[in-house]
């Protein structure tokens, strides 16, 4: 019950705190969606691999498919959302739950489809199989002219003859057409509410019994199988739910930036996530705000050096992993412990 | 049980009764802890069946044989690392919780109230094995024997009516092995389950076990109640070695 007053009330502050949102300077108020947003691919991610234990590295893969098929939705779709749900702040409201729910849904079943099969691997296997799959759908991407293919996509062209098109083919240029962009949904408070979503979704979980499987899986599969936990199981659950969330944070991305291009989906945004979730410390929920909080702040102090950022992860990392190898929050099991009875 | 060319269990053909508490004892390498790996679905058998309350339990995965009933210990403990004592044995509940993702996440429903009898049947447990006071501390910064009590007490909340313990006494002195042959003893009483222990030390089992299997070599070479197993000229043999008088 004190659970459920929080999370209200935190919605409302979020709503609240946006109404005054128009006063933030723009430079400032990009930064602070991109941290919502972050924090979104994060915790989702330390769900796979904080608390499951499933070193997953593809999760820009997860967030492409919900920004591409959410933002393809409302613009090739647009007349039919315009129509059904009118264009005043109630119809925006429903089109864009419709589109979140879109791309989360959309990445969820690419969860399963890469799951199932890939998460009979373990440790390295895992991490290059994710890391593929996520290449794979950047790839496809990047061909897919209905999407503007390698040029990236900001609008569906709809010619008067009933053709849809990312771009204006050659043969069409005199046919006239309706361009309708990418709607600007994204506000501070859809960013903020769904992380407080999943600030709450992870917190409730992880602290039920059922939620126990997923440490119990991390900790030692073997064990956790005799006690009767169907690890599969729990291992498609964080997966599929970690890729919903990540789904949702690339339809939240792609109605803030109204372009998306393949590029922003690369592998080094998915090592970006994976460098928060360590930084922070797998499986500690406040280490990994804080590490995308800062992560996402510290590119801005570094612009004039923005090609070195990668060498200062890396850095960063090195440092982490030598004084602090259990993340800036992580817990610290004691040393030696682990290994005594072996 | 064959691995590769190497048959490590042979047709070893025996059952455990209900509520019977039977011991199995042999030198290093015997094949124990694989009889275990077999009953509890993490081998498969080359050939041969495991019969559990007239099932076979062998194409069942690992969860599956602790659905119907059968629980076990590790010989090298295996407890959850990140977990507390308690949260240790709150896995062994993951099974048979009602509230599945959702109403985990939602909290709702009849949340609160199965959290708190979960909460009250780890209480109880704990109490018994004498661990209440360490429930919440990292359950692998423990001393060894509390550690082994833990993982007792993890098998016992998944409620089995066949529990496996893999050498419970191992790194305990004496007295202490005792001590805790006499707790395994009033566990089975009280939760009227059916137990299979192995033990290294035969003066340990003689004690409380009511029938005794030996093993050496993956055959079984004995089989009998406590008093004759001392005696059989095959066990002595196994363990002290040939006698050239």
């Amino acid at each position: 019950m004190k659970n459920k007053l929080l999370f209200l009330s935190s919605l409302v502050l979020v709503f609240i705190i946006n109404l005054f949102a128009g006063n933030i300077d723009p430079y400032y108020y990009t930064i602070l969606i991109y941290i919502g947003i972050n924090i979104i691919l994060a915790s989702s991610l330390n769900l796979i691999n904080g608390y499951t234990g499933q070193f997953s590295l593809g999760h820009a893969g997860f967030m492409a498919i919900g920004a591409y098929l959410s933002v393809s939705f409302s613009t090739y779709f647009a007349p039919f959302f315009i129509e059904s749900f009118g264009q005043g702040i109630f119809g925006n409201t429903i089109s864009f739950i419709i589109l979140l729910l879109i791309g989360g849904i959309a990445a969820a079943i690419a969860g399963i489809i890469v799951g199932v099969p890939s998460l009979r691997l373990k440790g390295d296997y895992l991490a290059i199989t994710t890391l593929g799959f996520a290449e794979i759908i950047r790839v496809i991407i990047q061909s897919l002219d209905v999407v503007g293919a390698s040029q990236g996509f900001r609008g569906a062209y709809i010619f008067e003859n009933g053709m849809k098109a990312a771009m204006i083919p050659a043969d069409m240029s005199s046919v006239p057409y309706v361009f309708y962009s990418v709607p600007k949904y994204t506000n501070f408070f859809w960013t903020f509410a769904f992380v407080v979503i999943i600030i709450f979704f992870i917190s409730n979980l992880m602290s039920s019994s059922y939620g126990r499987g997923f440490l119990a899986v991390k900790d030692d599969e073997i064990a956790a199988e005799s006690m009767g936990v169907n690890t599969t199981k729990f291992k498609v659950i964080a997966f599929v739910s970690g890729a919903f969330f990540a789904g949702i944070a690339g339809a939240l991305y792609g109605h803030f930036n109204l372009y998306i291009n393949p590029e922003d989906f690369n592998f080094l945004k998915s090592v970006e996530i994976v460098v928060m979730v360590i930084l922070g410390g797998m499986g500690s929920m406040i280490g990994v705000i804080i590490a995308a909080v800062i992560l996402t702040i510290l590119p801005e102090f570094l612009r004039g050096i923005s090609e070195y950022r990668m060498i200062i992860y890396a850095l960063l990392l090195i440092i982490m992993m030598l004084l602090r190898p259990q993340g800036l929050f992580g817990v610290q099991l004691r040393p030696g412990k682990k290994n005594k009875n072996k | 049980m064959k691995f590769g060319g190497l048959t490590c269990v042979d047709s070893l053909n025996t059952h455990v009764g209900k509520d019977e508490l039977v011991g199995m004892i042999g030198p290093n390498g015997a094949g124990k802890t694989t009889v275990f790996n077999i009953i509890t679905g993490v081998y498969n058998p080359s050939s041969g069946d495991v019969l559990f309350k007239e099932k076979s339990v062998v194409p069942l995965k690992p969860y599956e044989v602790a659905e119907t009933g059968i629980s076990r210990t590790f010989q090298n403990i295996r407890l959850f690392q990140s977990l507390s004592v308690r949260d240790n044995i709150r896995v062994s509940f993951v099974k048979s919780i009602n509230a599945g993702f959702f109403i985990s996440t939602l909290q709702i429903g009849n949340y609160l109230n199965e959290e708190n009898e979960i909460e009250d049947k780890i209480d109880e447990l704990l109490e018994i094995f004498g661990l209440i006071d360490v429930r919440d501390e990292y359950a692998v910064s423990l001393p060894y024997g509390e550690q082994r009590k833990v993982e007792i007490v993890r098998a016992l909340a998944t409620s089995p009516e066949l529990l496996l313990l893999d050498e419970p006494a191992a790194g305990m002195n004496p007295t202490e092995k005792t001590e805790l042959m006499n707790l395994i003893k009033m566990v089975k009483d009280k939760f009227k389950i059916s137990i299979l222990l192995i033990e290294h030390d035969m003066k340990v089992v003689m004690g409380v076990c009511e029938r005794i299997i030996v093993l050496d070599y993956g055959k079984k070479i004995a089989e009998g109640n406590p008093e004759n197993i001392k005696n059989d000229p095959k066990v002595i043999e196994a363990y002290l070695g040939e006698s050239h008088h």
